[in-house]
């Protein structure tokens, strides 16, 4: 991939706009689909601190310009980075990214995130751990990094793992898409308001010069509409996700999922099926495993654990699956990823406790988080 | 599929509304109800233990797998399935999710939550491989499983316990081929729901004096068991009073006019529709201090009739003919080999005693971190509970107990799961003096946590308090505590008679210091010496060594004034009773030292240190055998009484990694664990 000159002034990636009491951050990088890259979350970083600290300041507003909220952290950079010698680059970014998503997990103002269009991967960190997500019936919603040779990252384990039954683990492991309705039953959004309504909800916030929950919470649900549920949604197979995405391990998931399979023709099933072979062995297994220690943990403790994880994934000690990913997906395009070790019973217990494990390093040292006051429940706990 | 109708997409969409609602509230604090900060609050305010409390000092994750020992994916995964089901009544407070069962429907509620939630781990495999699974790994896997599920609830673990470990492991110890064949896959899947009547109205400990009847008729090769009095009835049969189709009988076995001892058997209870067999008769046992969720029950047999097979005759067999055959032909022997295996019991409740305490000190020393109580200065901020010396003193030696007995556990979990003909009588006396030593800490332990969250520990939503109901029977049931002591006593002096009278040296139960000469204790201690290894063991060794020489010289005297040994036993309950507790308090603390020695981590290593070193010299603090037999001076035991209190103060900083240490999640504790302020709004209170 050419190296990416910088065309505009790098402030630029993230507009903000001054509305009453409320601020507007708008993700402005529309063709590569507002994907993060490193000045965009190091920006959006400064002014979730600034704002912080301003006491006239009731309300945030994050969007996307174009068909995509965000697609996600830009991944291709990161591996640019890394495959010209130093993986630290990468940790930078990712400690960065972070960073971030923990201080809008722990944020004293609300969050409105429009979510109308894309949200993937890094897109998902920077909304989902905030206060109202609105989906509209443009919403695509998907974590995909299976298919990449990643993980779920970004706090993903954390917010996951708190879906109803194990939808987490269907959505972590498949990437599987889901829409705007989706979005809603599932929990990942707050509210669903319809595209054409958006701008008169936003002018709504505005007006409120308000930071209270309950006030900005009635004025979404003053626009918001109950979606329905397309006829092929996962959300009508509920109990076969429980039954088999709640197994041990990914082996028994996926003989589960065969043996509901050859009892019917149901597509959806074969097709959930496809998507976990095709998935990168490796990442099915330290994903699953991230999820079910994310159920048990806080989201700073969840984030602490993907940053090893992270880190662990750029050394490619135990698998180099994550760049074949980027190659496969999206360098080369030619999505036919080759994985190594090329199976689910190759990635021993021993390897995948390696991802969880202190990088052995001198100089590396695990996530920290910056200091919260009044930190809420759900970024503590114990393990 | 039956989401391609229109109508279940309707009642989809009121999914999706009840679920967004749901969801809002559980992602978020609910946004219509209190304000989430509490700055505008004119009195008090919550901060979280994990921000007052320095970092931890050593890796909470490291110390957990010590703790916990195996199987931690396993757990974590069980813990999942039970967090993500309705079934495990989640309820949310001050922003967070708790599971615990709703000890407020009533008893018959209760027992049915209780299987419901039996078929909902069956459905999602737990239970795979429990009976038909072979070795130590899966036995392991199943014990940590039981560790989950009873950290959720006393009376699920119970029920699934009767039906594994009693019913299933009488299948397979008492059992032979043909029984294993038969029952136990179908035990595994819960085709048959299994009971074990052993104890009656008038025999519990005393097995042998059980009074249920089996004769043998060889015309129809059927066995016939009775009730022939009302002290016979089998009492406190755990899944008779609801649930069991199938039952264990416990009997004497009469055969010929011969009363060959107690054997037990198979026999049907009820049939698959959940109605009672003919000649049973069955009445509930009522309402309990705890364990409502069991649906214990009292059995009378009339003539009932069983196929000869249905002897587990693994020991003795019965022939067509009505032929009595053993190759053990001592009935006391017969008894003693076939009652070896069923220590399981006496494991799984030592183990589970233990998790008790967890929990209990979890929740009572993360209160004390943010719980305040009076100023020590005019207008000053008044004082955490735990930075008061007496609360540390409280909590902190029983948390150091609580390590100790952990190790024990693990250890006696170990000791389980290798069983080898040559370990049975270890495992029979270890697993007595821990089931009586970890239980009756348990029981201390939670007093005293109840007492410590004050009005708090009373709210059966809290726990403390309300475990002490649930696990008061530990010690009583599988062996009462008191017998079981006697017990080890007796064993070990069976083992010094042994070692004099073939004079051999003591070998095995940790008796090898026996052999050597007696510990000579400095007449001054030190904190140097009092925290190391060998002091604590050389005075645990000693007290031992006394008790057991003195406890072996009562009975013999007793004896030569020609007292029966049975009586001699029975006068000298007073030594037998200190000797019992000498030798569990050594051999623990000898499970702890190897533990601590397998450590490599610096860190770890220095904090098990101070907690050994708690752990045994609150032991000499607290046995008044020390003093009374003069193993520890006056001056010495004021050394140690000192040691103890700067032991706690150093340990009073580590006691909230040292709690989360324990690895229970956090909706596996209580609300006044976590922002009691919020739980108890007013705000809270509307919803």
């Amino acid at each position: 991939m050419a190296p990416v000159t910088p065309t505009s002034s790098e402030t630029d990636l993230i507009l903000v706009e001054e509305k009453s009491s409320a601020r507007v951050w708008v993700l402005n990088r529309p063709k590569q689909l507002n994907a993060l890259n490193f000045p965009m979350v190091s920006r959006l970083l400064d002014l979730f601190l600034e704002t912080e600290k301003d006491l006239s300041i009731k309300l945030i507003v994050l969007k996307g310009i174009g068909r995509a909220f965000c697609a996600g952290g830009d991944v291709a950079n990161v591996v640019r980075d890394i495959s010209q010698g130093n993986w630290r680059l990468g940790a930078h970014f990712f400690r960065t990214e972070f960073t971030l998503n923990y201080l809008i997990a722990t944020y004293s103002k609300p969050q409105v995130s429009i979510l109308n269009g894309i949200v993937m991967g890094g897109g998902a960190g920077v909304s989902i751990h905030g206060r109202f997500r609105v989906a509209t019936e443009n919403s695509v919603f998907a974590m995909p990094e299976t298919a990449l040779g990643l993980f779920p990252d970004i706090g993903a384990s954390y917010f996951l793992s708190k879906l109803p039954g194990f939808l987490g683990e269907y959505v972590g492991l498949t990437g599987a898409r889901l829409d705007g309705a989706e979005m809603l039953a599932t929990g990942l959004a707050t509210h669903f308001v319809p595209a054409q309504r958006i701008s008169s909800l936003e002018e709504a916030l505005y007006k409120a010069n308000s930071s209270d929950l309950g006030i900005i919470s009635s004025i979404i649900s003053g626009f918001s509409q109950v979606p329905t549920l397309k006829e092929k949604s996962f959300y009508h197979r509920l109990t076969i996700i429980n039954k088999s995405f709640s197994r041990r391990t990914v082996e028994d998931i996926i003989s589960t999922l065969e043996r509901e399979a050859a009892g019917s023709n149901d597509d959806w099933i074969l097709s959930t099926i496809q998507s976990l072979k095709k998935a990168s062995p490796t990442s099915l297994k330290i994903s699953l495993r991230s999820i079910r220690e994310g159920r048990l943990q806080g989201v700073g403790k969840c984030l602490v654990r993907e940053y090893r994880m992270v880190c662990h994934v750029m050394r490619g000690e135990m698998s180099k699956d994550f760049f074949e990913g980027c190659r496969a997906i999206l360098l080369d395009k030619d999505r036919n990823p080759k994985w190594q070790p090329s199976k689910l019973e190759l990635v021993s217990d021993k390897m995948v406790d390696r991802y969880f494990s202190k990088v052995d390093e001198d100089d590396w040292e695990d996530l920290e988080l910056p200091p919260r006051s009044n930190l809420p429940h759900h970024a503590i706990a114990k393990l | 599929m039956a989401s391609s109708s229109p109508s279940s997409s309707c009642s989809s969409m009121e999914k999706i509304n009840f679920r967004t609602k749901v969801l809002s509230r559980h992602l978020n604090h609910d946004p219509t109800g209190d304000k989430p900060f509490l700055q505008c609050s004119p009195c008090l305010s919550y901060t979280p233990p994990e921000l007052s409390e320095p970092n931890s000092f050593f890796d909470v994750k490291l110390m957990r797998k010590l703790m916990d020992g195996h199987n931690i994916e396993d757990r974590d995964w069980l813990y999942n399935l039970i967090v993500q089901s309705k079934l495990f009544n989640p309820q949310e407070k001050g922003g967070k999710i708790f599971v615990l069962p709703d000890y407020n429907q009533s008893m018959e509620q209760q027992r049915e939550m209780t299987m419901k939630r039996i078929e909902y781990l069956l459905d999602n495999g737990v239970f795979q491989g429990w009976l038909t699974r072979k070795g130590p790994e899966a036995e392991l896997r199943k014990f940590a499983f039981l560790d989950v599920v009873g950290i959720f609830d006393h009376s699920l673990a119970i029920k699934i316990g009767v039906h594994f470990f009693l019913w299933g492991g009488a299948i397979q110890f008492f059992g032979t081929k043909r029984h294993h064949d038969k029952w136990l896959k179908d035990t595994e899947d819960y085709v048959v729901k299994g009971c074990f009547s052993m104890t009656e109205l008038g025999h519990g400990s005393n097995v042998r004096g059980i009074e249920t009847i089996t004769t043998y008729d060889s015309n129809t090769r059927e066995f016939i068991i009775n009730t022939p009095c009302e002290s016979a009835q089998k009492y406190w049969i755990g899944g008779a009073a609801n649930h069991a189709t199938h039952t264990i009988v416990f009997s004497q076995l009469n055969i010929n006019g011969r009363n060959q001892g107690v054997h037990a058997f198979i026999a049907q209870i009820r049939d698959a529709n959940g109605n009672i067999c003919p000649n049973i008769r069955i009445a509930d046992c009522g309402h309990k201090i705890g364990l409502n969720g069991v649906d214990n029950g009292r059995l009378w047999f009339d003539n009932v009739r069983i196929p000869r097979e249905n002897l587990l005759n693994s020991v003795a067999d019965v022939s067509p003919d009505g032929q009595y055959l053993s190759a053990i032909k001592d009935p006391d022997q017969r008894f003693a080999a076939f009652l070896a295996p069923l220590t399981s019991g006496r494991v799984t409740i030592a183990v589970s005693a233990i998790y008790q305490s967890k929990i209990g000190l979890a929740i009572a020393i993360r209160y004390s971190l943010t719980r305040r109580a009076f100023s020590v200065t005019p207008s000053g901020p008044e004082v955490l509970l735990l930075d008061y010396p007496s609360h540390q003193r409280r909590l902190l030696p029983l948390l150091a107990k609580t390590y100790a007995m952990s190790f024990g556990a693990n250890y006696l979990k170990t000791l389980y799961v290798k069983r080898a003909p040559a370990l049975i009588k270890t495992i029979h006396i270890v697993s007595s003096g821990f089931k009586a030593a970890l239980t009756w800490h348990n029981m201390r332990t939670l007093q005293e946590c109840r007492e410590a969250c004050g009005g708090q520990g009373m709210k059966t939503e809290n726990r403390v308090g309300h475990l002490k109901g649930e696990y008061d029977v530990q010690s009583t049931f599988e062996g009462d505590n008191n017998v079981l002591m006697q017990q080890v006593s007796k064993a070990l002096l069976a083992e010094y008679v042994a070692a004099k009278k073939r004079n051999k040296p003591f070998e095995g139960l940790g008796l090898e210091h026996m052999n050597k000469p007696s510990p000579v204790i400095p007449s001054q201690l030190t904190s140097t010496v009092m925290r190391s290894i060998d002091f604590e063991h050389d005075m645990l060794c000693l007290r031992e060594r006394d008790l057991l020489n003195r406890f072996a010289s009562e009975i013999s005297q007793r004896q030569a004034q020609g007292e029966s040994k049975e009586h001699a036993f029975v006068m000298s309950y007073q030594l037998a009773e200190d000797l019992g507790r000498a030798f569990s308090d050594r051999a623990i603390f000898q499970t702890f030292v190897d533990a601590e020695t397998t450590v490599t981590d610096a860190t770890l290593k220095s904090i098990l240190g101070l907690l050994r070193s708690m752990y045994a010299l609150v032991t000499l603090e607290e046995d008044s055998a020390f003093l009374r037999y003069g193993y520890l001076s006056v001056d010495n035991a004021a050394a140690v009484r000192k040691e103890v209190a700067k032991l706690c103060r150093e340990l009073r900083p580590h006691a909230l990694s040292l709690v989360s240490s324990f690895g229970i999640p956090d909706a596996f504790l209580s609300p006044i664990a976590f922002n009691w302020l919020e739980t108890n709004s007013w705000s809270s209170a509307q919803r």
